[in-house]
């Protein structure tokens, strides 16, 4: 029997369901909304502090400027490689991909270490001051950022290992970068908001 | 026979079946012959407990959320039954409860377990269930995650009531250390059932945009599919702010001493927004979309002019999200030339105007479909109880307008004081008045009232057969009835000065006339325990439902 397609025209392609993209967008923007509030109290009760009694950050703690720079900085290099892992996944060059990614889970792992260790150096004691509290949840919390998008691209490296992201699917990698500039994002701003105005 | 046809369907894969390793489903090709073939064990679904617990099956899951937080809102009622009974002698000291830190718990715990363990988790069930077959989609977009958020929320509701019970509590107004871990305890698990619906919020939310059929856009989805898409939107903003100030407190009570944010009722403090206006109308959203459908269904109609309607559920999302009227923030001296107080802000009162506006839009939108239809409406459970919900929402934003309203007159104050002074003083005492618990009461029941029509028009979708419309009529009657008397007389109270926080009892002495208001809390009493009345009721029909074999549903409950 003759095929009864030849001669009509193809079938549009259905559009693909960008499911991953749209969850992580939407993942981000709650983890932004949640850190928007944080910084909202800190700032609203810096103001009220510094119209009252003039002082913030108590007497007795030394913030100092260099390792949140260091880690501001650290930060802002994970971007060119997360995007460069993005860019090689969509042209199959998976080795790069995957050194990128690599790359851009080590640069979150020092920017964990050197808050750990600032933790250690500035001599903020947690349950002293209400600036304290605000630091030690608003970091903590950005921690916890960290964490999620380190798993997140393991995740992302494991599936790429076993071939499921090439030029055809990078969504994976997609979701997981747009993800990772969030986390830059909120430290740039925790940087400007805590650590530069104190 | 094919490799694709040995795997089991997508929906019992979602049911979290036991599945074959790759090697013997290969095994089991045309290559075998039939005695090696039927060696091979097959897969089989998971029944009884095993079936509920590993599910991811929407529907399931749907009917799990719509189960539970049908039981856990009876449990509100029943504690707004106890603070009825209390209220009902106002002026004579603490009877149900210990004293005034007893009082404050449950009062806090019932806000908590009506809204974030009831009515919330109850319109997430339904969207659960409902929206996929609405899209034509198989399941939701991110079926485990559904089953992670229903437990992570059901988890954290079981928590968050034994903890209060524990004497826990969003705070106290005592101070105590074996009572502060029960309060960090309570927050923690208010936290982990914020972010529980949080991550449902955000399935509901990418099934909308990613599992429509190609060809459908936003606009086309049903009504109740749009207002899902706008109510988990706002949720999606509102929630991480509520889990911000939980995160705060809890770090806060982590030191020797709280500092502000974890001690006394701080906690409550911090999260009293998500209970007060414009934020409990976003609880509520969903319920417009339910009316929508209902309403139509009941004129056997098709929605006219869906794009205003759409535009007006939109713009109420918007004006409800209030996560920014935070007024445990607002400034400790009211009467300074800079002082910052949320609900003198010009935003404040615009938004609880506009949002009325919106609301009689919606009327105005129903009442153009009414008259459309050219007949008259088909009078259903579902019809009866969508009309009360949205009478209810109406009241209950006409309340809010009222509250509002002082600031917005502010220039007639302004222009000659003395001649509205007794206007603009009983003005000011409606706020912290229990006008403003009448307010709660009004939105959230009605969408409570709202949910359980949904809950009737779509049962043949979500318990396999209609509920039982004589048993539906009979629990019409104690749940609206009792809804009315609950919200009336909370804001009638108001206007005597009945505070809203009626463990002060420093303000008691407050309240212009105390025979009258406790006339009044008797009468709420009764509506009180009507509507544990008719939500047993439901729970009854429901049950009695789930119990009977399933009918085809075809022809059965409309919208999509």
């Amino acid at each position: 029997m003759a095929d009864v397609s030849v001669g009509m025209p193809l079938a549009a392609p259905l559009p693909r369901q960008r499911t991953l993209l749209v969850g992580t967008v939407l993942g981000t923007a709650a983890s932004l909304m949640y850190f928007a509030a944080l910084l909202g109290v800190y700032l609203r009760e810096r103001a009220d502090a510094l119209s009252g009694s003039g002082e913030w950050i108590p007497s007795g703690a030394d913030i100092q400027l260099a390792q949140p720079t260091v880690a501001a900085w650290t930060m802002l290099m994970s971007v060119v490689t997360m995007q460069w892992a993005v860019y090689s996944i969509a042209r199959n060059d998976r080795p790069h991909a995957l050194m990128a990614t690599a790359l851009t889970a080590l640069f979150g792992l020092s920017v964990v270490v050197m808050t750990s260790f600032q933790y250690t150096e500035m001599g903020l004691v947690a349950d002293e001051s209400v600036a304290a509290v605000l630091i030690y949840t608003i970091s903590g919390s950005h921690l916890a950022m960290i964490a999620v998008g380190l798993v997140f691209l393991l995740l992302m490296a494991f599936r790429a290992l076993a071939g499921q992201y090439s030029s055809r699917q990078t969504d994976g990698f997609v979701a997981a970068s747009i993800y990772w500039y969030a986390v830059v994002f909120v430290y740039v701003v925790i940087w400007t908001a805590i650590f530069v105005l104190k | 026979m094919t490799l694709t046809e040995t795997n089991p369907p997508a929906e019992a894969l979602a049911a979290g079946g036991d599945l074959k390793p790759p090697a013997q489903a290969a095994m089991a090709s045309d290559d075998l012959s039939p005695a090696t073939r039927a060696s091979v064990p097959q897969w089989t679904p998971p029944s009884g407990l095993a079936r509920i617990l590993s599910s991811g099956d929407h529907l399931t899951v749907g009917q799990m959320y719509v189960a539970f937080s049908l039981l856990l809102s009876g449990l509100a009622l029943a504690l707004g039954v106890l603070i009825g009974i209390e209220q009902a002698d106002i002026d004579g000291g603490f009877g149900v409860f210990g004293d005034a830190n007893e009082f404050f718990q449950v009062f806090a715990l019932y806000r908590t377990t009506l809204i974030l363990c009831g009515l919330v988790p109850l319109f997430l069930g339904l969207a659960t269930a409902v929206i996929p077959r609405q899209l034509a989609a198989s399941s939701v977009a991110f079926p485990r995650a559904a089953a992670a958020a229903f437990w992570t929320w059901l988890v954290g509701a079981i928590t968050h009531i034994a903890a209060t019970f524990s004497y826990g509590g969003l705070g106290s107004l005592q101070a105590g250390a074996a009572r502060e871990q029960s309060v960090e305890l309570t927050v923690l698990s208010l936290g982990m059932m914020g972010l529980g619906l949080l991550v449902g919020s955000g399935v509901v939310l990418t099934t909308l945009v990613t599992q429509r059929p190609p060809g459908m856009d936003l606009l086309q989805m049903p009504a109740f599919s749009w207002s899902m898409l706008v109510a988990a939107g706002v949720w999606l903003f509102s929630l991480p702010v509520l889990l911000a100030n939980l995160v705060i407190s809890w770090a806060d009570m982590r030191g020797a001493d709280a500092l502000g944010f974890g001690g006394g009722a701080a906690p409550f403090e911090q999260v009293a927004w998500a209970f007060d206006a414009p934020q409990v109308y976003a609880w509520t959203i969903p319920m417009l979309g339910i009316v929508a459908e209902v309403f139509t269904a009941a004129h056997r109609s098709r929605p006219q002019m869906f794009e205003p309607m759409a535009l007006i559920v939109g713009v109420f999302g918007f004006l409800s999200f209030g996560a920014w009227a935070q007024r445990f923030f607002d400034s400790d001296d009211p009467s300074a030339a800079d002082a910052h107080i949320v609900t003198n802000q010009v935003v404040f009162t615009a938004f609880g105007l506009a949002i009325a506006l919106a609301v009689l839009a919606y009327g105005g939108w129903l009442a153009f479909n009414g008259a459309s239809a050219g007949r008259r409406p088909q009078i259903t459970p579902e019809f009866a109880l969508v009309t009360v919900s949205g009478a209810l929402l109406t009241t209950a934003v006409a309340t809010g307008v009222v509250r509002v309203a002082e600031p917005a007159l502010g220039v007639l104050r302004e222009a000659d004081g003395d001649i509205w002074r007794g206007f603009f003083d009983a003005m000011d005492d409606l706020e912290g008045s229990s006008l403003l618990t009448g307010m709660m009461n009004l939105a959230v029941l009605g969408g409570l009232l709202a949910a359980v029509g949904g809950l009737h028009h779509w049962a043949p979708r979500l318990v396999g057969r209609p509920l039982n419309a004589a048993l539906g009529f009979l629990s019409v009657l104690p749940l609206a009835g009792g809804a009315v008397l609950i919200g009336l007389t909370d804001v009638l109270s108001g206007f005597f000065d009945q505070p809203a926080r009626p463990y002060e009892t420093s303000r008691i002495a407050d309240i212009d006339s105390v025979g009258f208001v406790e006339a009044l809390n008797v009468i709420g009493l009764i509506g009180s325990i009507a509507v544990l009345a008719g939500l047993a009721l439901v729970v009854l029909n429901v049950a009695r439902g789930l119990g009977q074999p399933a009918e085809a549903e075809a022809g059965q409950g409309g919208g999509g």
